[in-house]
């Protein structure tokens, strides 16, 4: 969902702003008196401000709700997994989990920086966190469908980073139906 | 001195026009890769990724000290000794730097992020990481000196960094005008900078020691902190100093002042004091940094926008509107260089919003809006002082530079979005080998990536022949033309 809401805001702005470029292209050739152009400007620019402005305050506001280091309310006794990461591999202590189960998802590393993404069947990264030496990233997680996910490495790590894979089982909350 | 001055600064243009050519060779030969198309090792692909990401940076980074260096020489004095020095220093660390890439087989990136380099699992030995580290360090010497040198020159003639960003005027102590953009513009860049480098070398010197005493550790989430927020302010600097060309040449093109204005001055201030701070937007999959942090990464990155939004931009389009402006290559270079910053900019807060870097972050998306904004927007600034330097030769530029300079703007944006597009299909950056779900995005950007660096080929041998030309004929003009 947010992949799809930053590509739609990217692409709906930036067609904006080639349409506004174009425009002072497209009159740019006609020379007029500047100081009359400076007030309007200015003028243009105060909404413009104020826009930009309500914008960054909205999605402020509406994102910081949602914070993904904030353990879930529905999540207050997870499932605790240690995952450790290392050059070029995971260890999971549990990869079998039944849908609708939180997960506590505990991250390290025992040598270099390391990610932890986690993927659907579709290869759409659903949540990540940075698997660190020395420090451990809690990461809470619930799986919505049943399936088979994958843990890809998101953090470069040297020459095995790509095969730095594990796989996750998800089955029905209760034996043979999905959620 | 002058013919000196033009020399020089050609030698860095030209030095790193043939740099960023070569990275976007190396580029389209990663993408080729990632599509399937030509076959290229996994140890090969990521010492490429290396060099690309080290050296785009780098060459990027030196031209625009170039352009800053050139500009601000009007206003302050400099030191032309220290311009030759920070020269060839920068060259001596890119040369070993390069022999730790491509001979000693470092394959780091750009990040070096600790404790990587002392662990390489076998690809790398500590000949090559050293070397790769103590090049960096050279490099970062020799921009230090720059800005110690810009620093001085604006402290001597404004009296302190503050005058110099305008401080008398935005608490109404001095009436009028602030000094000249381009000296607010290279204050700010001196300041951040100094503190980038700084920080910069403090890891690279704690990496080195560790790297040959390993008992002697970092903390890991200190160590990166300071690569991030060295890597974060030295590469936005780039852009904050080839806004320069922008207000030097623009007002030159449309006959019409580009002052230091109070929402101007203030609009600088805020740049440099978010510049420095937002780096933690690079960090907020790093559950473990104090939450404050990780929010000010998000809030400060939005307010970050503002400064380029509502000002820069919109100062640029202002000046342009109903101007009669005459459009050759440096002035359509110049403007395409604000659009590509202002498209950069709303990718790059998307992702600096904590939500989307959850499912974002270290995808292709990333390298979408950094090269939207670098290479639509800070190497048009460079290409657009490329072609203004030049054009005592106007005849020779001609109807294949227009086709290029359209070739280019078309084909680097489509390149951008075929990254965006991936980074929305969630295709993480830094592989080697792409699933088969992403390689039809690889081989669109790799096609694109051909035609750009036809188009950046003809930019340099325009610039290369035309220099060699007015070299020739001794026809050396004094300062920078009005």
């Amino acid at each position: 969902m947010y992949q799809q809401a930053a590509w739609v805001i990217s692409v709906v702005f930036i067609l904006f702003v080639i349409f506004v470029f174009l425009y002072v292209v497209a009159h740019s050739g006609q020379r007029a008196e500047y100081e009359p152009i400076q007030k309007k400007g200015y003028r243009i620019r105060n909404v413009w401000f104020l826009v930009v402005i309500a914008a960054m305050g909205l999605a402020t506001f509406y994102t910081l709700r949602d914070l993904p280091f904030e353990r879930p309310a529905h999540a207050a006794d997870p499932t605790v997994v240690q995952v450790e990461a290392r050059q070029f591999g995971f260890v999971l202590s549990r990869n079998e989990f039944r849908v609708g189960e939180p997960i506590a998802f505990q991250v390290t590393s025992v040598d270099v920086n390391h990610g932890v993404g986690i993927y659907d069947e579709n290869m759409e990264l659903l949540a990540q966190t940075q698997a660190m030496p020395k420090y451990t990233n809690t990461m809470y997680y619930t799986f919505e469908k049943p399936g088979t996910y994958q843990v890809l490495c998101l953090e470069y790590c040297g020459i095995g980073h790509h095969v730095m894979t594990a796989t996750i089982t998800v089955v029905p909350s209760q034996e043979g139906e999905g959620k | 001195m002058e013919a000196n001055v033009r020399k020089m600064t050609a030698l860095y243009m030209f030095v790193s026009g043939i740099a960023i050519l070569l990275m976007m060779v190396l580029g389209l030969l990663m993408l080729l890769a990632q599509g399937k198309m030509i076959p290229l090792g996994q140890d090969t692909f990521y010492e490429m990724m290396t060099a690309h990401g080290t050296f785009m940076v780098g060459a990027a980074a030196f031209a625009a000290s170039a352009v800053m260096w050139y500009f601000l020489r009007q206003y302050v004095r400099l030191s032309f000794p220290i311009f030759v020095t920070h020269f060839v220093l920068f060259l001596t660390g890119a040369v070993m730097t390069a022999i730790s890439i491509f001979v000693f087989r470092f394959a780091g990136a750009w990040t070096f992020l600790y404790p990587l380099p002392a662990m390489s699992a076998g690809m790398w030995g500590k000949t090559g990481a050293s070397l790769y580290l103590i090049g960096m360090l050279l490099i970062g010497v020799s921009f230090l000196l720059l800005y110690l040198d810009t620093s001085r020159a604006i402290i001597r003639e404004y009296g302190s960094l503050g005058h110099g960003l305008g401080w008398p005027q935005i608490l109404g102590k001095v009436k009028g005008y602030g000094p000249p953009p381009t000296v607010v513009a290279s204050t700010m860049v001196s300041i951040v900078n100094l503190v980038s480098l700084t920080v910069g070398a403090s890891v690279l010197v704690m990496s080195l020691i560790n790297l040959f005493q390993p008992s002697i550790e970092m903390d890991p989430l200190l160590a990166k902190n300071l690569i991030y927020a060295f890597g974060h302010i030295f590469a936005n600097s780039v852009i904050y100093m080839g806004v320069i060309v922008v207000y030097e040449i623009l007002p030159k093109y449309t006959n019409r002042p580009w002052k230091s204005y109070k929402i101007f001055l203030i609009a600088w201030n805020m740049s440099t004091l978010f510049t420095i701070i937002v780096y933690p937007h690079h960090l907020l999959m790093d559950f473990v940094m104090p939450k404050w942090m990780l929010i000010i990464g998000q809030v400060f990155s939005y307010l970050n926008g503002l400064p380029v939004l509502v000002v820069t931009a919109f100062g640029a389009l202002m000046i342009v509107y109903r101007s009669g402006i005459e459009w050759d290559m440096a002035s359509s270079f110049i403007f395409l260089s604000m659009f590509g910053w202002v498209a950069g900019v709303i990718p790059a807060i998307a992702d600096a919003t904590i939500v989307i870097n959850h499912v974002m972050h270290n995808t292709k998306w990333v390298p979408g809006h950094f090269h939207m904004y670098m290479g639509v927007g800070a190497v048009s600034m460079l290409f657009g002082f490329m072609y203004y330097f030049i054009r005592g030769n106007e005849r020779k530029i001609g109807y294949a530079d227009m086709v290029s300079f359209w070739v280019y703007t078309v084909f680097f944006l489509s390149l951008c979005g075929t990254f965006l597009l991936s980074g929305k299909v969630s295709a993480p950056r830094r592989w080697a080998v792409h699933f088969p779900e992403w390689v039809p995005y690889d081989r669109m950007g790799a096609v694109f990536a051909v035609v750009i660096i036809a188009a950046v080929t003809v930019f340099l041998y325009r610039f290369f022949v035309s220099v060699i030309i007015v070299q020739a004929k001794q026809n050396i003009e004094v300062g920078p033309r009005a």
